[in-house]
């Protein structure tokens, strides 16, 4: 078996593990991260993509709403291409106690969190589409972030300070040795051999899947996978951040990312992470409840659904995975099961990611004895060094000011066909999900009904596939596009998904392609 | 002052066609060429403009169909809600022929009793009943040796996957098939993006055509078929086409690509100008909303005009607005399903809350066969059977039974179920 | 609930139809076409920096948002993008200038003979083609030199049953006079009591040109001295298709004017063509034409088309023995209102009309019929051959002939 040798081995591909990743190695230590899928494709690639001020926890989480009080001017310093500065408004709509706002007031100035409250008139100048009842706002910093993004240039970061990325590598077992974690057996998902990455420390950053990473060294921890539900709708419906100025509860926020406004979320404890079914009453939640806040949210056009598993760490045994704090843990299992080289980050959210990296780092720095100072609040990612948030326009002012001198691929999110190769060239082998992932291909409101087959066209092209593998890309890719749009199919979407129907089987005749 | 705004205007017509895909084309082209004064009231432009031009009639139950006339009996029989329950062969038979003659310039070919099998742009033999003389060539069933024109600057048309796939296509009689690909550069000026409608007017400039064949004429062997993406012209495709057989000495076909559909457009605007001269009102861009009904019929249908409602009253009406994918049918987030223009009961709806998709792409989803259904007069008819106007039809996508973009039965169904309508019109007033 | 132009986006399944219909995208590859700049850009857009200049070489003519399948008011989406980017970045004086039709008009009419002389001098147009950035080839109508509001002060119209309202527009008042005394007269013989109020710009060429707020003022102010014979019952009607459109629809749709006078004049409002159909229908219109043995090849313009009621001057033409009338089926003519008048898109606007420009060339009529007056001079201009508003074909078969 081929063995890999290294002083840190991070286990997890989302922003956690990325972020331990980056800093592991910017603190001089040689670091391999290994990752069972894609990068960001857990709970980090599956979240609505706020980066929060701390207001959704300043009445109820102060120690959460601390650290994202301390997180969020470093992120907009450090990952300012990751992030576009849309602003946060809480508001107060006809169905919320409008004496929340008070507790709320309260809370942000307890916690340090900059809020102003602003008069409903201009509020409803800002964003015309909001209620019209809404009876206080109050505006936080909240932004929004960018979580793919976030991954690569943390992952970029990382590999430039010397460390080595292995996305689709599963871990298939700890090697304990004396008491002691002294690396992992991994599978290549994508080759399909096996290979040996010995390390003086193994840094378990799988979040919601942490639990079962540190029973393969014989550890019990316990993080309650918390489902929350999020739709993608079609556009912009609101620019700002708007929550609900109440106690947290589901479908309470709508995040303006990118081209789309997504609602979220639900609070669901599940057993298991990779087992995420939305069912139709939790969308018809998500929907009543983006009707309070923006009339018209029902018939507006719902692109995709999706679900992620909140890392809820918990010591003690709790019901509402609600209750349950959203501030992190480092757990060093030597002191706490006596299992040395093995420490576990989990808990924590995408906004803090960078400080529970260095929390885990700062540990991990501890236990190989070493005093290396944590850079990362310094440093800013790659593509992020001028300091310039990501402007929703950009895209398009690309293609300024002589359209049409690149082929444009996906139309939906304007990506070109030199983007495309790109993000295929970046990460190999890589299918057409993971390539949607990194350029946002197939992201928009045709969901690829236009833009598959040409991406599939390129990648037999660029890629010198056979038929075969060609065609199951392509077969796969919509199999995937219908688990995530399906569920939420109906008013626009639906003539989408018909029209894209009509393309894909009858003009095309997709289900008879050849062996 | 006295009031002279014609309040409830309204204006008057034979039949009011409303949908200007096939079916709505059809069914209006046979009614003024019978003499009647036709309105065509459509939201916009059909699927004509994304369909390929073929009229598939049946093209897949239970594998691909050799031959439309032979299985239509048995998949009427196995699938007694379609709409080829009610179309008889000899009428499907006749709207080929008549599609035939109206649409002469394309030199149609083929029939019912064989199914051609031409490439799609991916590569499948794909059966179908009647095709343009420009995809003739392309008849997979003979085998040969086939080269797939690649164009630069053409997003829609990947030659060298299609040709893979053609390759390892099982053919009907096991015809050898070799294929391969000749990638054209031709001079596009400053675009690098332009779309098959694009090269379709580029190919219409006789310099384009130059540099494309001297360019192609050095990469052919002799004996070799040439396959061109769908772009070769729109009002002079037959001279383009024509020109490329000549010149090159070869068979050339078009393969469709994705959406612009460019022979559709030549169907579009080859039926759209035999409307014309023959008299009909073609109207697009007006919404139908409303209706006017009395007595069990309909009166008149109210349409968006940009300043008020406008009545259009007519002895006859054809609803031909299409599927899901045109707004012809509609399901909101609730789960309700309608017909918008004149709310008609939806057959072929699951029970109340049986789950409308499956989780498979391909799997058999329950809401794909819904639709309105018809009685023998192409009549849209509630729950009991019984019609919901005396002289209302539905044509094409609409109607409830099939899942035409799966069994390759979407233009042949427009266009039989659209020239019934009209003759169901006629027969009433004879 | 205020309703969103925007929001007409999500119904856009991209199928292409658009952009195959459009004929601006199809003349230059500065415009990558309605379904990208209109549902596709604005998704990017938000208030702030407009991400796009190529907008602004969509022409407005509206056939994206006529042909759409999906009900995509694309053309609006267009519009709208266009004012927030001329918003930022200041209008140019040119076509501050030449969106101001009845400005123009109040100027040139007293020096007509010499602001004509200035319009066809062929040195004074290269001056100012470079200082203002009007083409010097492009089609400038000719003063007439006397208003047609000053023919309607003293003309008396018939006291009748019925009463009718004109609104002649800017172009019939300054340019075509003679048009609004045909329009009144078909009227009058039709029983009707013509008024004519005073009026000024509908604000159209302002709304086109980028100008929301002026193009606001000018339509509030305009149906403001409508509305009490609209609110009276009477049928407002309009011999200039496109500024009878933007009291129709854009008005509202476009500006977003929500305004009582708007809305009910809006309501009253009706295309000549289309109001003397209407009356034939209910069989009121007098039919006794004298046969005319004329062949008109007839454009419908853009904006008429906007309308949504099909082409009611050829089902008049129908009704005039001897006239034989040919549809033409090219879109549009190019001149799109002022687009074609720009330095910089005067080339688009004769490329893009010379499908109408041949098949006119064609069809050997003797005139031409068309609704809209810009696109009758940019007829003219790149055709050869005088062409006319349908009004002036019937009121020859009715014998009104001066």
């Amino acid at each position: 078996m081929p063995t890999l040798e290294t002083e840190v081995l991070v286990v997890g591909g989302g922003s956690t593990g990325a972020g331990v990743a980056r800093d592991a190695a910017m603190r001089g230590f040689a670091t391999i991260l290994v990752e069972r899928g894609d990068l960001a494709t857990g709970t980090t690639g599956r979240f609505h993509g706020l980066l929060h001020s701390g207001g959704r926890y300043a009445v109820k989480d102060p120690v959460a709403a601390r650290e994202c009080v301390v997180e969020n001017p470093i992120l907009r310093r450090t990952a300012a291409d990751c992030i576009e500065d849309t602003g946060g408004l809480f508001v107060s709509t006809r169905w919320d106690d409008p004496g929340f706002g008070d507790d709320f007031l309260r809370g942000c100035q307890a916690t340090g969190i900059p809020v102003e409250e602003v008069p409903v008139a201009e509020v409803l100048r800002r964003e015309p589409r909001l209620d019209q009842g809404i009876t206080r706002a109050f505006a936080v910093p909240d932004a929004n972030l960018d979580p793919w993004k976030l991954v690569s240039a943390c992952t970029r970061s990382a590999t430039e300070y010397g460390a080595r990325i292995l996305p689709y590598h599963r871990v298939l077992g700890l090697e304990v040795s004396d008491d002691k974690v002294v690396g992992a057996r991994v599978h290549n998902e994508v080759a399909g051999d096996e290979l040996e990455i010995r390390a003086e420390l193994v840094i378990n950053a799988a979040g919601a899947w942490a639990g079962q990473i540190a029973n393969l060294a014989g550890c019990v921890v316990t993080v309650l996978p918390g489902k929350g539900i999020m739709i993608a709708m079609n556009h912009r419906l609101v620019n700002t951040v708007i929550n609900r100025c109440k106690p947290p509860s589901d479908g309470d926020i709508i995040v303006p990312i990118r081209t789309v406004s997504v609602i979220g979320t639900t609070d669901v404890r599940v057993a298991d992470p990779d087992e995420l079914e939305v069912t139709p009453g939790e969308i018809d939640e998500m929907l009543d409840e983006g009707e309070k806040l923006v009339p018209g949210f029902r018939e507006a056009r719902a692109l995709r659904v999706w679900a992620g598993a909140r890392p809820l760490y918990t010591p003690d045994d709790v019901t509402d995975t609600r209750d349950v704090s959203r501030t992190h843990t480092v757990l060093d299992h030597a002191k706490r099961d006596g299992v040395e080289g093995f420490i576990t980050i989990t808990g924590g959210k995408t906004t803090t990611f960078r400080l529970m990296a260095e929390h885990a780092v700062d540990t991990a720095c501890e236990k190989l004895g070493v005093n290396r100072r944590c850079r990362t609040h310094e440093e800013p990612l790659p593509g992020s060094e001028e300091e310039r948030f990501y402007w929703l326009g950009a895209r398009v002012r690309a293609q300024e000011p002589v359209p049409n001198s690149e082929e444009i691929i996906c139309e939906c999110e304007l990506i070109t066909r030199r983007q495309l190769t790109e993000a295929i060239a970046r990460g190999r082998p890589a299918g057409l999900d993971d390539v949607r992932r990194r350029v946002r291909l197939a992201m928009g409101p045709c969901q690829g009904g236009f833009c598959i087959y040409r991406a599939t066209g390129i990648l037999h092209e660029f890629e010198h596939l056979d038929h075969q593998a060609a065609n199951s890309a392509l077969l796969d890719f919509l199999q995937e596009r219908w688990k995530g749009v399906q569920p939420i199919l109906h008013g626009d979407q639906l003539r989408q998904a018909r029209l894209d129907d009509w393309i894909f089987q009858g003009l095309l005749a997709v289900e008879h392609l050849p062996e | 002052m006295t009031d002279a705004r014609p309040r409830l205007a309204d204006v008057g017509y034979d039949t009011v066609v409303i949908g200007a895909g096939l079916a709505g084309l059809t069914a209006a082209l046979r009614l003024a060429e019978a003499g009647q004064r036709v309105a065509i009231l459509a939201k916009g432009v059909g699927a004509t403009h994304l369909a390929p031009p073929t009229i598939d009639v049946l093209g897949y139950a239970n594998g691909p169909v050799d031959s439309p006339a032979q299985a239509l009996p048995e998949f009427a029989a196995a699938n007694p809600e379609h709409p080829y329950r009610q179309l008889s062969i000899e009428l499907v038979r006749a709207s080929l022929d008549w599609f035939k003659a109206r649409l002469g310039d394309h030199g149609y070919r083929g029939g019912l009793d064989e199914n051609f099998f031409v490439p799609t742009a991916l590569g499948v033999a794909k059966p179908t009943a009647l095709l343009p003389e420009t995809m003739a060539a392309g008849d997979l069933r003979e085998g040969g040796r086939f080269v797939f024109v690649g164009l630069r600057g053409l997003k829609d048309f990947f030659p060298a996957y299609l040709a893979d796939n053609v390759a390892q296509t099982p053919l009907p009689g096991r015809a050898s098939v070799t294929t391969r690909v000749v990638e054209l550069a031709p001079p596009l000026g400053e675009a690098r993006d332009v779309s098959s409608a694009g090269f379709a007017r580029r190919f219409e400039q006789p310099a384009f055509r130059e540099s494309v064949l001297t360019e192609l004429r050095r990469n052919l062997v002799p004996g070799e078929i040439v396959g061109f993406p769908a772009v070769l012209g729109i009002g002079g495709a037959r001279e383009v086409w024509r020109e490329l057989e000549t010149r090159l000495g070869h068979p050339v076909f078009e393969v469709p690509t994705l959406p612009p559909s460019v022979p559709g457009i030549r169907v579009y605007d080859t039926m759209t100008s035999a409307l014309r001269r023959q008299g009909a009102r073609l109207v697009i861009g007006s919404t139908v909303a409303g209706a006017e009904t009395g007595n069990g019929r309909l009166e008149g249908v109210v349409a968006h005009t940009a300043g008020r409602p406008l009545t259009y009253r007519a002895r006859s009406f054809v609803l031909a607005t299409g599927g899901f994918a045109s707004a012809g049918l509609e399901l909101d987030s609730s789960g309700t399903v309608r017909e918008p223009v004149f709310d008609l009961p939806v057959a072929g709806l699951p029970g109340q809350n049986a789950p409308l998709f499956e989780p498979g792409y391909f799997d058999e989803h329950a809401l794909s066969r819904a639709g309105v259904a018809v009685d023998e007069s192409r009549r849209p008819v509630d729950d009991e059977g019984a019609p919901v106007y005396e002289n209302l039809h539905a044509a094409g996508a609409t109607l409830a039974g099939a899942v035409p973009w799966r069994e390759a039965s979407g233009n042949g169904l427009s266009l039989a179920s659209g020239y019934a309508a009209a003759s169901a019109i006629l027969e009433v007033i004879s | 609930m205020t309703e969103f132009v925007r929001d007409s986006l999500d119904h856009c399944v991209k199928c292409t139809i658009c952009e195959s219909f459009c004929p601006y995208s199809q003349a230059t590859p500065l415009f990558p076409g309605p379904k990208y700049v209109g549902p596709q850009a604005e998704r990017f857009r938000r208030t702030g920096v407009s991400p796009d200049i190529s907008v602004d070489y969509c022409s407005g003519c509206g056939i994206c948002t006529q042909v759409c399948p999906q009900g995509v008011k694309i053309a609006e989406i267009n519009s709208q993008a266009r004012a927030q980017l001329w918003e930022e970045r200041g209008i140019p004086l040119r076509n501050q200038l030449i969106a101001r039709p009845s400005v123009l008009g109040r100027l040139g009419t007293p020096v007509a003979p010499l602001a004509n002389w200035t319009l066809r001098n062929r040195v004074l147009r290269r001056i100012g083609e470079r200082a203002l950035g009007i083409h010097r080839d492009a089609a400038l109508p000719r003063f007439a030199g006397r208003t047609f509001q000053r023919w309607a002060r003293k003309h008396v119209s018939p006291a009748a049953e019925r009463t009718v309202v004109y609104f002649h527009a800017c172009g019939t008042n300054y340019y075509e006079p003679s048009v609004g005394q045909m329009t009144v007269e078909v009227l009058e013989h039709n029983g009707f009591h013509v008024v004519v109020p005073p009026q000024d710009c509908c604000g159209l060429p302002l709304q086109s040109n980028g100008n929301f707020p002026a193009a606001r003022a000018y339509v509030r102010r305009l149906a403001a001295n409508l509305a009490p014979y609209a609110r009276e019952g009477c049928a407002i009607v309009s011999n200039s298709t496109s500024c009878g459109l933007m009291l129709k629809r854009e008005a509202r749709e476009i500006l977003d004017v929500e305004d009582e006078d708007v809305a009910v004049v809006s309501e009253a409002m009706y295309d000549l063509c289309e109001f003397l159909f209407l009356l034939h229908e209910r069989g009121e219109l007098r039919t006794d034409f004298a046969p005319l043995e004329l062949t008109v090849p007839y454009h419908a313009p853009c904006q008429q088309q906007g309308h949504g009621i099909g082409k009611p001057a050829l089902d008049l033409f129908a009704l005039v023995p001897g006239l034989q009338a040919i549809e033409l089926d090219a879109d549009c003519c190019g001149i799109a209102g002022t687009y074609g008048l720009k330095k910089e898109k005067y080339e688009i606007s004769m490329t893009v009309g010379e499908r109408l420009f041949s098949q006119l060339r064609e069809s050997n009529g003797d005139v031409a019929a068309c609704d809209s007056e810009t696109c009758r001079w940019q007829i003219e201009h790149g055709a050869g051959i005088h062409a006319v508003h349908p009004i002036e074909v019937l009121h020859r078969a009715y014998g009104l002939g001066h």
